[in-house]
């Protein structure tokens, strides 16, 4: 296979980014921009969960050791929640996961989590397109030794 | 393990952006025994023929589809795995149509991503479960709380589909609030008269057989789960034995005890012995234990004395506790209206002649404390009635939603009193007029066409005083445009916000049903599914989950039932999807954190073993608890941390 290289500009780095999204409405959101066809950077890939709630911040932890430069979770808007209040766990542990990654010295810009609604394709596609910016300007993640 | 890979081209739609020969050279590079197959449409009937004997034909044991979205078509192929003799979640599927060949510009990059993408699938589809449905045994009987108009119709259509209804009602009457006003909106038909053939059905009817009523009588304890409650029901002694008493009155003016009479607002006296109020249902009468002197340890018989049956009035009667099994939970007890005493410049409560819709609609019910005379306290009739809309409702500082029904009845109090009282001025004070429907408008276009009627637009309540004084009652007002006036008026009436019923609150609790930041009962969605609450199997029904007209409610009975015809149906079983949580007991460290984020009250913590068990029935699978457990204790069914974990580390690669 090609390897992942170049498509804009004078840079040939492109990051690798995990996306956490639930199945009710973020995921319905990406197929949303999907039957519109609005076209987004590749570099996110999908994991699919039923629910933010489920996302262990073990996941994430593992996604930067695994080599990725990025990872994005994206919840149901507050009080939309498939299942009452994942959602808010999810947030939670959003919040506590940031303090996590300093010490490892991860910039908390690698890791963002936002709302997309079921009927947000334009949302999903414009946050997944700043992600992949935001991530491409810091670089690929070296994590020290 | 032999993995197939079915790769749909989707027509053009898949095909002209992805490579497929690029994508099986990466497949068989990565794992020679892998089976590749391509499908022009899988979802089409030859493309799931195909797939299902290719499938048998090359003994393929796990399975990966590459097509389109899985909120489209996951369960089309899971059948069709099914159908190939294979254990459908034995499949993982790669939404390569909707989240790749359709966003991505760029061929190479999608077919990158796309193999990507497959690849994990495949190994994740090897560490996938083959999961079993579970099934339970269920019992279809039905436990219907509140006996107004949602409740009734509940339990009449659960009761003629042939199951066991027990219907507790709080109050020793049923029909709730509609069966005490004398005409209901928007037809002017008679309250009574309307829902008399239904309280018939459910005392006397064909079905009544079906259906336990239990008055006076309260749900103080449920447990258990969809398929199978236990719930206590308490019920206070009513001293009169309904099966005995033949509802003649004889009783009732030898009593020499009375009190207010709550089911008339307090407006007139009953007795200790008393009807509600003439014609309620069911048609005995009941004691009030606080005042009846017998029991009180008084010598007084004289109730017993006059009555003609032998037995009816029981002096020893005591309270009672039902136990009952059923399977699933109507709640519809109603609501009540808002404390009018919260906006004391009405002067409700301090002023004569100051009345709730709840009180007028007595006054003007025949059966009522004045026989249907609209009459002052000094025993006139009013020349001038002002109706004062929106109390509480759509106010921040009080309930911020309108109430939806109170425009209506403020039309109806119009037509009746111009009818009853012609000549008599009538001035309404509104904040928005609410009157949607296709009948509802009549009854405002003729209120709008009484000569004698008056509209006075106001922006806030706190613009509106009521005072009395020498002269009478006089309203002094500020409108919408800013300017100020009075009215005077003989009589007011408030039409108070709908309020969740006082004791929703408790039955909240006993049930687990949440409430909404209001205080009714909330619905599990408010537009798709509004009369499930969040609970699986207790089902709402009425004013108590929202404000609602009578059509409404009795729509939401008949919604909650059909929920419940359809989806516990006796001598089928339960099907319980095993895509849910699971603990393994060895692991658990009996910490709890799991029964406090599960949002299904699915968790329960067993204080003998000390570990958290998962009520499959209750379990919806979001995995919170799995995220939350420290120990990883808690198995996600079919979103393992494994199955996760090897689908990041592969899609990384």
């Amino acid at each position: 296979m090609t390897a992942d290289k170049t498509v804009r500009g004078d840079t040939a780095f492109e990051p690798k980014i995990i996306g956490f999204l639930c199945n009710w409405c973020s995921y319905a959101g990406a197929d949303k921009a999907g039957t519109a066809q609005s076209p987004y950077p590749p570099n996110v890939n999908v994991i699919r969960v039923m629910c933010s709630g489920r996302i262990d911040p073990q996941f994430v932890m593992k996604a930067f050791e695994q080599g990725a430069d990025g990872v994005i979770i994206l919840a149901c808007h507050p009080g939309d929640c498939h299942y009452k209040e994942g959602n808010y766990r999810a947030a939670q542990r959003y919040r506590l996961l940031l303090q996590l990654l300093e010490p490892f010295g991860i910039e908390r810009e690698r890791c963002r989590f936002d709302f997309v609604s079921a009927g947000e394709g334009d949302k999903f596609v414009q946050v997944i397109t700043e992600m992949v910016e935001t991530v491409r300007a810091l670089g690929p993640l070296i994590i020290p030794a | 393990m032999k993995t197939g890979v079915y790769f749909c081209k989707c027509g053009t739609n898949i095909a002209d952006k992805i490579d497929a020969v690029k994508i099986r050279e990466s497949l068989l590079r990565q794992d020679p025994g892998i089976h590749f197959s391509t499908v022009d449409f899988m979802c089409s009937e030859e493309g799931k023929e195909a797939v299902a004997k290719d499938l048998a034909e090359n003994r393929v044991e796990r399975v990966v589809i590459s097509a389109c979205s899985p909120r489209d078509h996951e369960t089309t192929f899971m059948r069709v795995l099914s159908k190939a003799g294979l254990n459908p979640y034995l499949m993982q599927m790669v939404n390569v149509r909707e989240q790749i060949a359709w966003v991505t510009e760029d061929s190479g990059r999608a077919t990158d991503k796309a193999d990507r993408y497959i690849r994990a699938a495949v190994r994740r589809v090897q560490l996938h479960d083959a999961l079993q449905k579970k099934e339970i045994d269920i019992c279809p009987d039905v436990l219907v709380i509140g006996a107004g108009p949602a409740g009734l119709k509940a339990a009449l259509s659960i009761a003629g589909s042939g199951r066991k209804v027990v219907l507790v009602e709080k109050s020793p009457v049923i029909g709730g609030l509609p069966v005490r006003f004398e005409e209901l909106f928007p037809t002017m038909e008679c309250g009574p008269c309307m829902l008399e053939p239904l309280l018939g059905d459910v005392l006397h009817g064909e079905y009544a057989e079906n259906i336990e009523l239990l008055t006076m009588a309260e749900v103080t304890g449920v447990v258990g789960s969809y398929g199978n409650f236990a719930a206590k029901i308490s019920q206070r002694p009513r001293f009169v034995d309904m099966q005995v008493c033949i509802g003649c009155a004889e009783c009732i003016e030898p009593c020499p005890v009375s009190a207010k009479n709550t089911f008339n607002s307090g407006m007139n006296d009953r007795k200790a012995i008393s009807f509600p109020f003439a014609g309620a249902l069911p048609n005995a009468p009941f004691v009030d234990e606080k005042l009846c002197i017998a029991l009180q340890g008084g010598e007084c018989r004289k109730c017993r004395e006059a009555c003609p049956v032998e037995g009816a009035i029981i002096f020893d009667d005591s309270a009672k506790v039902f136990e009952r099994n059923i399977g699933a939970i109507i709640v519809a007890v109603g609501s009540d209206l808002y404390d009018c005493t919260k906006l004391p410049q009405l002067g409700y409560g301090k002023l004569d002649n100051i009345h709730t819709s709840m009180e007028f609609e007595r006054i003007m019910a025949s059966n009522g404390p004045t026989d249907g005379e609209i009459r002052t306290t000094a025993g006139n009739a009013p020349a001038s009635v002002a109706i004062i809309h929106c109390v509480g409702s759509l106010d921040p500082k009080h309930k911020e939603y309108c109430s939806g029904v109170c425009c209506q009845y403020a039309f109806k109090f119009n037509h009746l009193i111009e009818k009853k009282l012609p000549g008599t001025r009538v001035c309404h004070f509104y904040k928005e007029l609410v009157i949607p429907g296709k009948d509802e408008f009549g009854l405002y276009h003729q209120a709008r066409s009484n000569p004698q009627a008056t509209f006075v637009r106001y922006d806030d309540i706190q613009n509106l005083s009521v005072a009395g004084g020498a002269e009478g009652t006089i309203i002094q007002y500020q409108d919408n445009s800013g300017k100020s006036g009075s009215v005077k008026a003989d009589m007011v009436i408030l039409c108070p916000a709908v309020v969740p019923a006082e004791d929703s609150g408790r039955l909240g609790t006993v049930l687990e049903a949440g409430q909404d930041r209001a205080g009714f009962f909330e619905e599990l969605h408010g537009r798709l599914d509004s009369a499930q609450s969040k609970i699986r199997g207790v089902f709402l029904a009425g004013t108590c989950q929202s404000p609602m007209d009578i059509q409404k409610a009795m729509n939401q009975g008949m919604a909650a039932s059909g929920y419940i015809l359809s989806g516990l149906v006796a001598g089928r079983k339960l099907e319980i999807q095993p895509v849910n949580a699971e603990v393994d007991a060895r692991r658990c460290s009996g910490c709890r954190v799991c029964v406090a984020v599960c949002p299904y009250t699915a968790i329960s913590f067993d204080p003998e073993k000390k570990v958290a068990v998962v009520n499959d029935v209750l379990c919806q699978g979001c995995g919170t608890c799995v995220a939350a457990c420290p120990s990883a204790a808690i198995k996600g069914n079919h979103y393992t941390n494994a199955e996760i974990l090897a689908e990041i580390e592969e899609v990384l690669k």
